[in-house]
């Protein structure tokens, strides 16, 4: 029998990581709804998941490749530049949108229900993930084309993806607080992802940046991410083990203060759902 | 069920306070707290939707909840499902807590009944194991057998509640969170549902009942706290509380 007291004060972060851990057959379940709404009951199914990146990838190139004629440095491909570019980046929108607000429009559930919040951003953040993982097949099709091979260090992208639910994760429990706490942060919130989308090297090559410039870039984790999924994936470019360990120590650090965070200010923002 | 014996302690309030933090400009745009806290004219008011609340619920009672709007019932029920933690005193809770309120908040209209019947179980805190065997009883009892492989969009509304109902009172808990209580369907599934209802309050579980409807309270409690303000204004015999409640009304 379980007891419940709300008198023992609980280990915070490491109290919820483990009823996250106890909930993993409530995230299956959400992680399968949402697949099955997205997949089988759609008519375009999987092709649906893919249009976006593919027609961003597509208005993009024609834009660089044709209408200002840009050309990479080093012969580098431009279009699996482009594309990988363009998955990082919408994995990252997207699900960090989708899961603050399954925590921000979760009233429903939420505030009837003992369920911990987290469950549904976890379950959003990892079908974004699995969205990701099937962009990897239009992208390995034009690397082929490109008489690109992807190599046995593809493997390694398991843990771009890890690293990746970790920083979404971490930031949509930010994000979800300030959607509940005010009304306006959300076109804020847009600003400010537009912002972190440009200053990621998607249609730019890194070499073209001042040094000052390319500090700043840096510092965003979505710079590493790109730059070590580029370079094991079709081998662009070159990465470093500080690379990994940046895109690994900062994800996971976010998380950690994300969740850190939400534990304290959830009982207060559940009071306003 | 027969874990610990009948009447012991379920639900345990001692002294619960629940405090809110409210903003005197009535606005929750980033802009204006922003400006308001530049011009430090940032000042909260605190108001209790709990004050002191301390009751006791066991296995096998009902304890009804009378009260105005916003006298403090759906904060009750909030801290008792574990949703709140209280601002003051102690909540301690005996067992699982089934909620029956606001039916078929989890449901997703493009899934079908089945997948449905497992994500609204698995919200409820129920293996999927344990759900998987009970589907046909809960289809067979809503009487949607032959709905069940249909998307949920196809089904009536009258079809959707009677699913979540099913789903909903499938299993006794040890505590039952009832808000107002539901009558779905048709007359005769509102028949049926009722029953349901009066079966589970009997099996044994504590149960705690926020309503309005008065003349229903004597039929399914007999103990009923009245809240007015936060503060427990009386408690005792349902009558008794109806009669105090009744008399204040017409004030």
């Amino acid at each position: 029998m379980e007891i419940y007291d709300s008198a023992v004060k609980q280990s915070p972060v490491i109290s919820q990581i483990k009823a996250i851990y106890k909930a993993r057959n409530l995230l299956k379940i959400l992680v399968t709804r949402d697949m099955t709404v997205r997949y089988k009951r759609s008519v375009l199914g999987i092709w649906w998941s893919l249009l976006n990146p593919i027609v961003t990838t597509g208005v993009l190139f024609y834009v660089f490749n044709t209408v200002f004629r840009a050309r990479m440095p080093d012969n580098t491909s431009f279009l699996p530049y482009l594309l990988s570019g363009v998955l990082i980046v919408t994995f990252f929108n997207q699900s960090l949108i989708t899961a603050a607000d399954s925590i921000a429009h979760g009233a429903g559930i939420l505030t009837k229900v003992y369920v911990r919040p987290e469950i549904f951003a976890m379950s959003s953040t990892l079908s974004g993930a699995i969205n990701f993982s099937i962009g990897l097949i239009p992208l390995t099709a034009v690397l082929l084309i490109n008489g690109q091979h992807p190599s046995f260090n593809s493997i390694l992208v398991l843990i771009i993806i890890l690293s990746m639910i970790f920083l979404i994760m971490g930031l949509a429990l930010f994000v979800a607080i300030a959607f509940i706490n005010f009304d306006d942060s959300r076109s804020i919130i847009t600003i400010v992802l537009m912002m972190v989308q440009y200053m990621t090297p998607v249609f730019y090559p890194i070499s073209v940046l001042g040094p000052n410039t390319l500090r700043i870039i840096k510092l965003n984790p979505l710079t590493s991410m790109l730059i070590n999924f580029r370079s094991i994936y079709g081998g662009n470019g070159s990465t470093g083990w500080h690379m990994w360990a940046y895109m690994v120590g900062s994800s996971f650090t976010i998380f950690i203060l994300g969740l850190w965070f939400f534990i304290r200010a959830w009982p207060k923002a559940v009071a306003k759902l | 069920m027969t874990k610990i014996p009948p009447g012991e302690v379920i639900v345990d309030l001692e002294h619960v306070a629940m405090r809110y933090r409210r903003t005197r400009h009535r606005s929750s745009s980033l802009k204006q707290t922003a400006i308001a806290t530049v011009k430090r004219r940032l000042n909260y008011e605190h108001f209790y939707a709990l004050d002191d609340i301390s009751i006791q619920v066991r296995r096998g009672e009902t304890l009804a909840v009378l009260g105005r709007n916003g006298a403090g019932k759906s904060t009750l029920l909030r801290v008792v499902a574990r949703v709140l933690p209280p601002t003051k005193g102690r909540v301690i809770i005996r067992g699982n807590v089934a909620p029956m309120i606001e039916l078929g908040a989890g449901f997703n209209p493009e899934l079908t009944g089945v997948e449905n019947i497992l994500l609204y179980g698995s919200l409820l805190g129920r293996p999927i194991k344990e759900l998987r065997a009970r589907i046909e009883p809960i289809a067979e009892w809503a009487g949607l057998t032959e709905h069940l492989d249909v998307p949920l969009r196809a089904y009536s509304s009258g079809m959707v509640a009677r699913l979540a109902f099913a789903t909903a009172t499938d299993k006794t808990p040890d505590l039952l969170l009832i808000d107002e209580i539901l009558s779905v369907g048709d007359e005769s599934f509102q028949v049926k549902s009722k029953e349901r209802t009066l079966e589970l309050m009997n099996s044994g579980c504590a149960v705690i009942m926020v309503t309005h409807n008065l003349a229903s309270i004597s039929e399914y409690s007999d103990r009923a706290i009245y809240l007015e303000a936060g503060k427990i204004k009386a408690q005792g015999s349902s009558e008794m509380v109806i009669a105090k409640y009744k008399s204040d009304l017409k004030k």
